[in-house]
């Protein structure tokens, strides 16, 4: 019996365990396999592969039974999922249905996933930039949550290096407050964007409209070749999957990648309940996974554990691995486990029109938009709420046509679309939120999901500093626009719930005091030191950068130094 | 503009074989009798040609020929609420109580001038429902012409796959 044991131990044993296949999984399973790691990589949902399990991908728009709608028995069975914006007909196969995966809501949150092999990463609007020295100094300076124990000195090498091989789209505009990366070729500014660039550049010295800087691939280098990975072709589709992989998924590159090695093992269908902590030798062993078909528990061993489970599922993770030594849940002696959860805020939007270009437009379709880089309190405090914003910022001429008439008068109309005579330009603010103990996940073992494991319960909310910013953007946006000559200026506080930005962060951040935080500056855990989170949930404040690019350059460095650290014995 | 044209004789010359998305294709009464909505079969001859009095075939192809009829049946049984439902089947009701009352006959009996003017009685109706109705119903054929195939092909060029994008070009007249 006791070799059948063995052998049993053996066959599940690996060198690294990965718990999360989405964007930072993948990072993780890329590096550390290519450091010839073997690595198990647990997925909770259903296998997707790169281009054949994107059913809706080469669909054109009258295949549609519903034409992009969602039906209406799915809607009213979804209220959340059927929330976000980039859940419709063609992609509704890559979202998580609200009745499948409860949660539990102290306050209203719309928790937005993607459960498949690749997550969210197939789903996301794949704007990426870095954070700079202000945002890693943000939170010493203003007195919130805690210091952050790197700068952006210590990311920047891995910012690189991730950049370089995801392939990021964008312009080198020599900001210190967005610094420059590995850029593939920039989508261009159109003429209004181009003009508001002028005007904005013309009327302040420290505010800036740029180019977005995005992981498309623009102008794809033999590295992107080698994933089997080819130029974007400006569908604008990129939910659905892209057959190209003209934007980075885990899909279409870490993933496949990591398989060449031979090293990756991954398993989907893995719903992990916790990580095994073994008290005798003071670290983490393995995880315990409930296979979501059979619901049967099993376990994998491995000497490192990196958690990418996303930010609020990573926590819950950590929060489900009790033992004697962590009663509160893994790594949780200072009790902060959970807490200072926070997200971006996406309540605003600012419209307007202008009468200029009227002679020209676009040609051909951009995943993109210009951007807006922080300019509030960058260098130091100067408004009455705390940090600042960025915004995405778009122009458009657009055709209509006119729909008033019936029989033949109405076909010619829809067949003359004429330009309007205006163009309209659009931004959307996308806050700094300041995380706080009172914005919180924590399970709730009263209610258990259909695996057994504790649901999560989110408490999460605005507060007067978001309203502040928001108050801000309005004032500000609307002056900028003024000044460029911009018309009919309209804003609108859609007052939605948190989660529907899908960048809730936080929860198990990383500081340099154990009494204050879970990780180190190195994304371990302070106390239980050979398990790693290199998601949303290691982030200590969210600044207003997209985060996913520096999920990925944190997830490189991480693993770099595991892997050191293992050759050195220390893991 | 000359590229337009050449395509859109082309597709005249060959003329009936506009070819249906399947999901039209496999529509039948079985799958929709799954959903609350109850249609007649001439009820449906109807809604086709109220669809084809909105947007009428010309030298290219209405929106009967190209199958909006089936979209909107398609549409209001799985997209869209009870209350839209009932107005939707009372408004089929009401389309031919007026062109009795104003011709004397059924709607499809009509002659399509007739039939307009039906319409168009509707689309300024004071009873909310029927005024309802032809904005459900005109909205939704409108939809269904611009993203068919035909037009998406022929007459209002979709790209799939443009591969470019440029920033400010002169609007080409």
């Amino acid at each position: 019996m006791s070799n059948i044991n063995i052998d049993a131990i053996k066959n599940q044993t690996y060198d690294a365990i990965v718990i999360g296949s989405g964007i930072s999984g993948g990072w993780a399973a890329k590096e550390l396999t290519g450091k010839g790691l073997r690595t198990l990589v647990l997925e909770r949902g259903r296998e997707v592969k790169h281009v054949v399990d994107y059913p809706t991908t080469l669909m054109q728009p009258w295949e549609f039974e519903h034409h992009n709608r969602i039906k209406k028995e799915v809607k009213d069975a979804n209220p959340i999922v059927s929330k976000c914006y980039a859940f419709y007909e063609g992609t509704e196969q890559f979202f998580v249905k609200d009745a499948e995966h409860p949660y539990v809501q102290e306050k209203p949150f719309d928790w937005i996933r993607g459960y498949q092999t690749g997550g969210k990463s197939l789903l996301w609007a794949r704007q990426t930039q870095r954070w700079s020295e202000y945002d890693f100094q943000g939170p010493a300076r203003d007195g919130f949550a805690v210091d952050w124990p790197i700068r952006y000195a210590d990311l920047a090498p891995w910012y690189s290096y991730v950049e370089k091989f995801a392939g990021i789209s964008g312009n080198k505009d020599n900001l210190a407050s967005l610094p420059d990366g590995e850029f593939l070729a920039p989508h261009e500014l159109n003429c209004v964007e181009k003009y508001f660039k002028e005007q904005v550049a013309k009327n302040y010295k420290d505010r800036h409209i740029i180019t977005g800087r995005c992981a498309h691939l623009t102008s794809p280098k033999q590295v992107h070749y080698d994933q089997g990975r080819a130029q974007c072709q400006s569908r604008t589709i990129c939910e659905r999957g892209c057959p190209y992989g003209g934007y980075f998924s885990s899909n279409s590159s870490t993933l496949p990648w990591a398989a060449k090695t031979g090293k990756l093992t991954l398993r989907p269908h893995s719903v992990v309940h916790s990580i095994i902590y073994d008290e005798k030798k003071g670290k983490a062993t393995g995880v315990r996974v409930i296979d979501a078909n059979t619901k049967q528990m099993m376990e994998f061993y491995a000497r490192i554990i990196f958690v990418n489970a996303a930010a609020l599922n990573s926590n819950l993770v950590l929060l489900n691995s009790t033992s004697h030594r962590f009663p509160n849940g893994l790594g949780n002696d200072s009790g902060v486990l959970g807490k200072y959860v926070a997200f971006h805020n996406y309540t605003a939007t600012i419209d307007a029109e202008y009468e200029g270009f009227l002679g020209s437009t676009t040609d051909g379709r951009k995943p993109n938009s210009a951007y807006i880089p922080r300019f509030r309190n960058v260098e130091k405090q100067e408004t009455d709420f705390l940090r600042g914003y960025a915004a995405g910022f778009s122009a458009g001429h657009y055709q209509h046509d006119d729909r008033s008439g019936l029989g033949e008068d109405l076909k010619k109309a829809l067949l003359k679309p004429e330009y309007n005579n205006v163009w309209n330009v659009g931004s959307h603010m996308m806050g700094e939120t300041i995380p706080k103990e009172s914005n919180y996940v924590a399970l709730d073992s009263s209610k258990l999901d259909p695996w057994g494991i504790p649901q999560l319960k989110i408490s999460v909310d605005y507060d007067d500093n978001d309203r502040k910013m928001v108050k801000d953007f309005f004032e500000q946006l609307t002056e900028m626009y003024t000044k460029a000559g911009f018309k009919n200026i309209r804003t609108n506080d859609s007052h939605r719930t948190p989660g529907l930005d899908i960048h809730e962060m936080g929860g198990a951040r990383m500081g340099k005091d154990p009494k204050t935080s879970i990780l180190n500056k190195w994304n371990a855990i302070h106390s239980c030191k050979n398990v790693f989170v290199t998601d949303g949930a290691a982030m200590t404040s969210t600044s207003t950068q997209n985060p996913s690019l520096t999920y990925m350059a944190m997830t490189a460095r991480s693993a770099d130094y595991a892997v050191k650290e293992m050759r050195k014995g220390n893991l | 503009m000359q590229r337009r044209s050449a395509i859109k004789n082309l597709a005249l010359t060959i003329g009936g074989t506009i070819v249906l998305p399947t999901w039209a294709n496999a529509w039948s009464k079985e799958t929709l009798q799954n959903h609350s909505l109850s249609i007649t079969s001439s009820q449906e001859t109807l809604l086709a040609e109220i669809v084809a009095t909105i947007i009428p075939k010309t030298d290219t192809p209405g929106a009967k020929e190209l199958g909006a009829d089936k979209f909107i049946l398609r549409m209001i049984a799985d997209c869209y609420d009870k209350k839209s439902q009932d107005i939707f089947a009372k408004g089929l009701i009401s389309v031919d109580e007026l062109a009795k009352k104003e011709n004397g006959k059924t709607f499809v009996e009509n002659d399509s001038k007739q039939r307009l003017e039906v319409l168009k009685k509707m689309s300024t109706s004071q009873n909310s429902d029927e005024k309802g109705f032809l904005h459900l119903v005109k909205g939704l054929t409108i939809d269904g012409y611009l993203v068919s195939e035909y037009v998406m092909t022929n007459l209002r060029i979709y790209e799939m796959v443009p591969g470019r994008y440029h920033g400010c070009v002169p609007i080409k007249k």
